[in-house]
């Protein structure tokens, strides 16, 4: 398979609602967005709409962040959705679809997040922190929803940054 | 074209921003960077504008007055040089506030200058009662790798009565 470019800002797949992706997932789709993915180091997480595929389909893997606490390693999961949420905790995120900015987001703490494996497996992780914050980032893509849509205050939220390699 | 800062400053009321960039947008002016806030009831805008040829700060000033005599503004325009838009990234943000006195900035700023500390934005409130005013200052500065905030930034602490905390900004690519 491939890895793909990462779309960015204006593209308009990233401000769509991705549709389900029903009883057959994509192996392709899987692939490709575990190589792009892979191809940047810095990445935690990839959303497929980030590849330019309007489809509820993410990976998360923040083994080896110096944020971790809970890991579950490489999950990829298909139509995820979040079924329980508590906690918040504010922290600075960038985004590869984002160049240049970075900003101050609130995620819930801890969640659970149920959705099916590639094999077509039911699956739900109990998870908090820094993966839940990944988590939570990802399943936004699939809503449209970029860390601009999620600023409370223009005067301390928002950042200039260096784009990222 | 060339680049054209603007600079917007006067009495808060809505449709500020609405009229000064129409009459940009009326002369192919594109806008750039914007900042814009409130301070303690004025309205303060500045921007850096790419503008056509033909377009000088004198005649943008002279289409700008009329609008902003309306307004009751004052609108300034002059000529900046093109800089890339590419900067080193912010490392640190610095929270300073305590109670109201003249010199906290100065004091703050100049430890910072002196260290080849560069302020990359910043933000002040005066916030509080009005018999016991409270300063609240939060400045995002890009610090040389050598050089150690922590050990700078607290002694003025005690000359200046104030509470002084840093901490590293860090941004996680998710």
């Amino acid at each position: 398979m491939a890895v793909r470019s990462v779309n960015r800002l204006p593209d308009h797949v990233l401000k769509v609602r991705a549709e389900p992706v029903g009883d057959t997932p994509g192996k392709d789709l899987i692939v490709d967005l575990l190589d792009t993915m892979r191809a940047s180091p810095a990445c935690v997480g990839l959303a497929a709409p980030q590849i330019g595929v309007a489809r509820r389909v993410i990976a998360v893997d923040v083994t080896d962040h110096k944020k971790t606490t809970t890991c579950h390693g490489l999950v990829v999961l298909i139509d995820p959705v979040i079924i329980e949420a508590s906690g918040r905790e504010v922290a600075r995120e960038g985004c590869m679809s984002v160049p240049d900015l970075t900003a101050n987001v609130a995620r819930a703490h801890r969640i659970v997040v149920r959705g099916r494996t590639p094999e077509g497996d039911d699956r739900v992780i109990v998870t908090d922190g820094f993966e839940a914050r990944a988590f939570q980032h990802e399943i936004d893509h699939l809503d449209g929803l970029l860390i601009l849509d999620r600023v409370d205050s223009l005067a301390t939220d928002v950042f200039r940054r260096r784009t990222y390699k | 074209m060339s680049s054209i800062a603007i600079t917007v400053i006067g009495n808060d009321q809505p449709g500020i921003v609405a009229a000064v960039t129409r009459a940009l947008f009326d002369v192919g002016c594109n806008l750039e960077d914007i900042s814009s806030t409130i301070l303690r009831g004025h309205f303060s805008m500045t921007m850096i504008s790419r503008c056509p040829d033909g377009v000088d700060p004198s005649s943008l000033e002279d289409r700008l007055a009329s609008v902003a005599a309306e307004l009751n503004v004052v609108a300034t325009a002059r000529t900046v040089e093109d800089t890339p838009a590419e900067f080193e990234p912010p490392t640190h943000m610095v929270a300073v506030y305590g109670a109201d006195k003249p010199g906290i900035v100065y004091r703050v700023a100049d430890a910072l200058a002196r260290l080849g500390v560069n302020i990359t934005d910043l933000n002040s409130r005066l916030i509080g009662e009005e018999n016991d005013p409270v300063y609240a200052l939060q400045i995002e500065v890009q610090a040389p790798p050598e050089c150690n905030l922590d050990e700078v930034l607290p002694p003025l602490r005690e000359e200046l009565g104030v509470e002084i905390s840093v901490h590293p900004i860090e941004a996680d690519v998710l």
